[in-house]
């Protein structure tokens, strides 16, 4: 029996292995995506087989005779011991947001593989063992999150950095994702009239489910999802009427405007009426929409067009800015490592295990998930012909504005595209261009829909299916937007309650909506500005969202590391330490060529000093010296922003060398933060 | 056949299970059923919530921290 499963194994790892050779080493031939999802599928399932073992037996010693949290404290509400497959579901529902999707759809302009490997091995070295080591801190220290922990066990100071950094990447995160759809639906009638319709449909939910059947989510969840696919189907008429399609085309500044009433409204109204019935809708479409996804990929075998490594691995992308290393390592978070995730892990996830031993499913496995995810979007972004895809993804200011300047533009760089080719493919979805769709958003929906579309109805169904990707997309980001607004909320009356009392309390109308605008300011003015740049915004603002994240990765990792050390596991420190180094050299390297790079599309000093320069001379037409001006200030905002956070990260990294120093060399055993051993009192065996 | 019919109604009844758990609807029966569970334990016997209380006050806590990634 033993050697079958030796050989079981060896078999899945030789599978793996033949998947990534076949990735890896590119012959010129058409490549399927088979081979992607055999590399990913495979490597995920030895990592978790033997990596995530040696992490719960040798590093962590997961102890299932010990009571968790959930056991000790079970009152139903905050701690509630949960079936582990059930808290896989949870868990994985709230670490998977647009981030897997989109990251990895921009980052496939440096070719497939860069992405592609940093996904896999990103995840299984980084990403999972980052939220399955915080989930087990949490989870012994009955719940307690990323900044409490940091301050107990690193320093006083350093609980403050990650609130601090939570706060600022919560600010950046909402920009670029309200970005993202601003730049999906602008002067797009159909996608817009659907996402406009979502939210009367969430209301009338979120009336059910409070008046009429409290609690009964299915049931109201049933409703809302027949709802938006109708209303998906009805975008079409609505876009092909003119004086509702008029009605329906916005502009982008316009866009950005009610995205940023909208969050303030989210953010200030009931949680009941819109945010709760928008989260149990996203979480039922974002569920069929990714099974779907899977299932397309498995059933069509696309072939991947985009070249292993494109021309772009020079750091001259037009998506954005800057070489494989660092960037493609912060352009894509979710899905390899994210900081973020350290903050769900370490939040409801630890109060619901049941058993410590479940630690390494839910923290572990729900990341590989993710991971699955991430390689899925980057298969659907590649499986576009690579020209559509730079046109998609280009600004005007580097392809032009029409799709025959694109076209000539792109084809100069070897990757042919006739100008047909866009206005076909446009007309094929039902949208008037798709040309400088920045964002990563729309090239995904194309290449969902293709994927799709092959499986169910053909061409004809492309614009229906495209619209379902573009609309599952936004209700997507739409609840990170408005969920992200209310948390963000509460973080600034929490500090504003130390300066006045009555702007803290979370109850009085006064302070709610003077942190709402506090807050949605703050989001709204990156979003803003990123709708005004002329290089499309996603080159300085996801950069600035990758930092930030992976900023905070490395303070969870670090955290993690000062964690083992005083467990005694010094032995096993390179499996938090590696990691960390790698992401804090990352970071580091990417926020110093972020600010300083001479280059003006890379560096936001020099972008600055070019424009001001530009206005000195005198070249700038009058008209335009204000928004010049205020282009000028804000890649200095952008700049003191990354300097701001790097700094703070630099301040913890050195406190918890010191921390590690000290408790390296002294003999008394240092003081862990753990609660106390208790013995389970439910029966033995999962 | 019979047993074909028994497992599918068995296998049925598990998924229905496991999306009442993962999407909240058996959130309240399960408040209950810890209430009391702690009161055979011998805790502190305090008034349960009624059905809306408990939706509300569920809401209020999951969504005044962080529970959604990016």
């Amino acid at each position: 029996m033993k050697i079958f499963r030796v050989l079981v194994w060896a078999a899945v790892a030789l599978a793996g292995a033949a998947g990534l050779s076949a990735i890896a080493f590119e012959r010129g031939e058409p490549l399927n995506a088979t081979w992607f999802v055999i590399a990913a599928a495979c490597t995920y399932l030895v990592a978790y087989r033997f990596y995530s073992a040696f992490i719960s037996a040798k590093v962590l010693a997961l102890d299932a005779t010990r009571a968790t949290p959930a056991e000790r404290l079970d009152d139903g509400r905050d701690y509630v011991p949960t079936n582990k497959w059930v808290l896989l579901g949870h868990h994985f529902a709230a670490i998977a947001g647009p981030g897997p999707l989109v990251g990895p759809t921009l980052a496939a302009q440096f070719g497939y593989l860069p992405g592609t490997l940093w996904l896999i091995i990103g995840a299984v070295l980084g990403g999972c063992v980052q939220d399955f080591v915080i989930l087990f801190c949490s989870m012994r220290r009955d719940g307690k999150s990323l900044g409490q922990m940091a301050r107990e066990e690193v320093s006083r100071r350093g609980g403050f950095i990650a609130q601090i950094a939570v706060l600022a990447i919560m600010i950046i995160l909402l920009a670029v994702v309200g970005l993202v759809v601003v730049n999906a639906l602008k002067a797009s009638p159909w996608g817009m009239f659907t996402l406009a319709m979502t939210i009367p449909i969430a209301m009338l939910m979120g009336l059910y489910l409070r008046y009429w059947r409290p609690g009964r989510v299915l049931e109201a969840s049933a409703i809302g999802v027949s709802l938006v696919l109708l209303d998906v189907v009805a975008g079409q008429w609505v876009a092909g009427a003119p004086s509702w399609a008029r009605i329906f085309s916005l502009s982008a500044p316009a866009l950005a405007v009610g995205l940023i009433i909208y969050g303030f409204a989210a953010s200030a109204l009931p949680v009941w009426l819109l945010l709760a019935p928008r989260d149990y809708l996203s979480a039922f479409i974002k569920a069929g929409a990714v099974f779907a996804l899977a299932g397309g990929i498995l059933l069509v075998r696309p072939i991947v067009q985009m070249p292993a490594l494109s021309r772009f691995a020079d750091g001259t992308g037009p998506v954005f800015a800057g070489k494989i290393f660092p960037f493609c390592f912060i352009t894509i978070a979710c899905g390899a490592v994210s900081g973020f995730h350290a903050l769900v892990s370490s939040g409801t996830t630890p109060k619901m295990i049941m058993r410590e031993t479940h630690a390494r499913l839910v923290g572990y496995g729900a990341m590989l998930m993710e991971s699955f995810v991430g390689v899925m979007a980057m298969v659907a972004a590649c499986a576009l012909q690579p020209g559509v895809y730079f046109a998609m993804n280009s600004p005007p200011a580097i392809v032009g504005g029409t799709v025959e300047s694109a076209a000539q533009t792109i084809s100069g760089w070897g990757y042919s595209l006739a100008p047909q080719t866009m206005t076909d493919l446009a007309h094929m979805v039902g949208e008037q261009t798709l040309l400088n769709r920045t964002g990563g958003a729309p090239s995904l929906a194309v290449g969902m829909a293709q994927i799709f579309s092959h499986t169910i109805g053909g061409p004809h169904l492309m614009a229906l299916w495209y619209h379902f990707a573009i609309m599952f997309e936004a209700l997507f980001i739409l609840t990170v937007l408005d969920a992200g607004t209310r948390v963000g909320r509460f973080m600034v009356q929490d500090m504003l309650g130390h300066i006045s009392k009555p702007l803290g309390r979370t109850g009085s109308y006064g302070g709610i909506l003077f942190s709402s605008a506090l807050i949605t300011g703050a989001w709204g003015y990156f979003l803003y500005q990123g709708v005004l740049d002329p290089l499309g915004g996603i080159n300085s603002l996801w950069p600035l969202f990758g930092i930030a994240n992976q900023l905070l990765a490395a303070v969870a990792l670090v955290v993690a590391t000062t964690i083992l050390l005083k467990m005694g596991k010094r032995k096993y420190l390179w499996v938090t330490l590696g990691p960390a180094v790698a992401l804090v050299t990352v970071t580091m390297t990417a926020s110093y060529e972020k600010i300083f790079s001479a280059d003006p599309r890379l560096g936001f000093l020099s972008a600055a000093n070019q424009m001001a320069a530009r206005i000195a001379s005198g070249v700038v037409p009058s008209e335009k010296v204000a928004e010049i001006g205020r282009q000028v200030f804000n890649q200095r905002l952008d700049a003191a922003v990354t300097a701001a956070l790097a700094l703070m990260v630099l301040v913890l990294v050195v406190e918890a060398l010191f921390e590690w120093v000290r408790i390296w060399n002294i003999a008394m055993p240092p003081v862990l933060h753990e609660a106390p051993y208790v013995k389970t009192q439910w029966a033995e065996g999962d | 056949m019979r047993r074909v019919i028994y497992s599918a109604k068995f296998r049925s009844r598990q998924i229905w299970w496991a999306l009442r758990q993962i999407f909240g609807d058996a959130a309240y029966e399960n408040y209950l059923r810890s209430i009391r569970r702690n009161e055979i334990l011998g805790a502190k016997i305090t008034a349960p919530l009624s059905r809306d209380e408990f939706y509300l006050d569920s809401l209020q806590r999951r969504y005044s921290k962080i529970n959604r990634c990016c």
